[in-house]
């Protein structure tokens, strides 16, 4: 007899597999786990009425703001004057990027290209060979040869 | 939890047979529950109920399947094509006598196939399962793992070339 007829007459009429115990008390846990989260970890739709109408205001007002004849220009601007006091800080920080990127642009002009591709060239290769190494290694100790049909 | 027991059993088997192991079966399963329970008004009176759920098993099983191999295949592509190589010489139909496995009974028969399902490669099962346990056709089943028509064929009759050793041989033991 042909393989695919047996197989069908097989196949047919078997019985199902019972589904693990621990089935049914994972289903409710994790329902249950799911009724008590916060409203905002979960989706729009179960977001409560209030919650729905404010985002949806608060949105609105973003686009209304941004499309707005230079509204949103308006807020921007005295937002950061409230906040230029408190900020002072951020000058000093700004100086000191600003003087390690002229250093760092010093040091391109004075090192020959030929060391900048070198340099390059040999991390590159450090790193394929890395990478080469961890996939030999990964191969040859984790990979089991029962499971080549699973590991795809 | 009347409706789940209803189905929990189908719902594991559609998954464990897709998947080759339990525990991603079971993972599967709880995954389909929490979805029906999004849809339970609609589901709870539905004749179609079990149909749904079979679907959604089936999918998201082919789902996790695809993310896996991608995840894996960096490592383990050249595995792959070791492991194809029995089953590859399994090309031509086989004529096989009608006695095998008929001295078990349904269930016995049920874990010899589940077991030797498990032994062969994923992309074989896959389609086996879904032809001959989903009874799909071929261009559904090309349709559904994105892949062709000529492929689909190919792993389904590598796949029955490689099956039906493995049957004798659990057939044999047990008869």
């Amino acid at each position: 007899m042909k393989v695919e007829r047996l197989l069908e007459e097989w196949v047919r009429g078997l019985p199902l597999r019972r589904a693990p115990a621990t089935l049914e008390l994972r289903v409710c846990r994790e329902l249950q786990r799911r009724a008590a989260r916060p409203w905002w970890f979960r989706g729009f739709s179960q977001w409560p009425a209030g919650a729905r109408i404010s985002f949806v205001a608060v949105c609105g007002a973003i686009i209304g703001l941004t499309f707005g004849d230079g509204a949103w220009t308006m807020l921007v601007r005295t937002l950061s004057d409230a906040a230029a006091a408190p900020l002072s800080w951020t000058h000093t920080t700004v100086a000191v990027i600003e003087s390690v990127c002229e250093v760092a642009a010093l040091l391109m002009r004075v090192i020959p290209a030929t060391w900048i591709y070198g340099g390059l060239t040999a991390g590159a290769v450090l790193y394929a060979a890395l990478f080469g190494l961890s996939a030999a290694a990964y191969r040859a100790l984790y990979l089991q040869p029962s499971l080549a049909g699973d590991r795809q | 939890m009347t409706f789940m027991r209803a189905y929990q059993d189908m719902v594991f088997s559609t998954a464990a047979r897709l998947m080759g192991n339990d525990a991603g079966a079971e993972d599967i399963a709880q995954e389909v529950f929490l979805r029906a329970y999004e849809h339970f008004s609609h589901l709870r009176s539905s004749p179609a109920a079990g149909g749904w759920l079979k679907t959604v098993a089936t999918n998201l099983t082919l789902n996790h399947l695809t993310r896996y191999r991608k995840r894996w295949r960096l490592f383990s592509e050249l595995k792959q094509h070791e492991g194809d190589e029995p089953s590859a010489a399994a090309e031509f139909e086989w004529e096989v006598p009608d006695t095998l496995l008929a001295d078990l009974d349904a269930d016995q028969r049920r874990q010899l196939i589940d077991g030797a399902l498990r032994q062969l490669p994923q992309h074989q099962r896959v389609a086996l399962v879904l032809y001959h346990f989903e009874e799909l056709s071929y261009q559904d089943i090309a349709d559904k793992l994105h892949v062709s028509l000529a492929k689909v064929k190919t792993d389904i009759r590598r796949g029955r070339g490689a099956l039906l050793p493995l049957l004798a041989a659990g057939g044999l033991g047990r008869g």
